[in-house]
């Protein structure tokens, strides 16, 4: 698919959604696996527009690129915030903690990791590359 | 689909019926009707999610602001959930802290 480019704003976070279910759709995953894609992509993109580009006071893009090949839909998230490599954040330790006492952090990123085959980070020159891999038949 | 909620308050119960997608864009408008009804002194909230398709962790986290707005001792209901949005529930371990209904009876 051709990849698209949106500003980092929360605004975006639409558009972005379109995108990925259309991807989605393309490589014909079922309703569960796009929910998840859908979640895991929205999640990581919520942490550049929030953390990377507004508490920071910087401008950026995201760029999205969907590629469907015969086994999995490879989907690449690239901002250029500072480096952030989400696969090196531990998993929460509260999940079993009451509501009132749980972290308000880290829940995106879990759901992010936890959503998809594969979830794979990359630094390339000043950009995060964040690439979240499905495969396309469960067999 | 836009998202949308809205609150009704009765006695110490207040009702927010969700619809549309809540994600990091949306949550502020559910996190407003929830402070509405805590200052309205809610002690009891009931969540109708039937027509909410989508739920990023931006709605978690106003489960966590409600129990510290309207204390911990506060039951949060969860009605009518569709499958997706209550793996989520469950997958980061909030069904352990809020009731989850089909659909709504007070305990």
């Amino acid at each position: 698919m051709e990849p698209l480019t949106v500003p980092g704003t929360l605004d975006s976070l639409k558009p972005i959604a379109e995108y990925v279910m259309a991807a989605a759709a393309a490589a014909g995953l079922d309703k569960k696996a796009s929910y998840n894609l859908r979640l895991a992509v929205d999640e990581i993109a919520t942490n550049v527009i929030i953390h990377g580009y507004e508490e920071a006071g910087r401008d950026g893009n995201l760029v999205l690129q969907a590629e469907i090949d015969d086994r999995v839909l490879k989907f690449t998230v690239e901002d250029t915030a500072t480096f952030f490599d989400a696969t090196q954040k531990a998993d929460p330790d509260d999940l079993d903690l009451p509501l009132e006492k749980r972290q308000i952090g880290g829940l995106g990123v879990y759901l992010a990791i936890k959503g998809v085959d594969k979830f794979l980070y990359e630094r390339s020159g000043d950009r995060n590359r964040t690439i979240f891999i499905v495969n396309r038949f469960t067999s | 689909m836009a998202f949308n909620a809205t609150l009704e308050t009765n006695n110490d119960t207040a009702t927010i019926t969700l619809s549309g997608e809540l994600d990091a864009s949306t949550a502020p408008q559910f996190k407003a009707e929830v402070e509405k009804a805590a200052t309205q002194g809610a002690k009891r909230l009931v969540l109708m999610m039937q027509d909410l398709e989508y739920m990023a962790s931006a709605g978690l986290r106003v489960l966590i602001f409600t129990k510290q707005k309207m204390g911990a001792s506060a039951d949060i209901y969860v009605v009518g959930a569709q499958e997706m949005v209550l793996d989520t529930i469950n997958k980061t371990g909030f069904n352990q802290g809020v009731i989850i209904q089909d659909e709504y009876s007070p305990l």
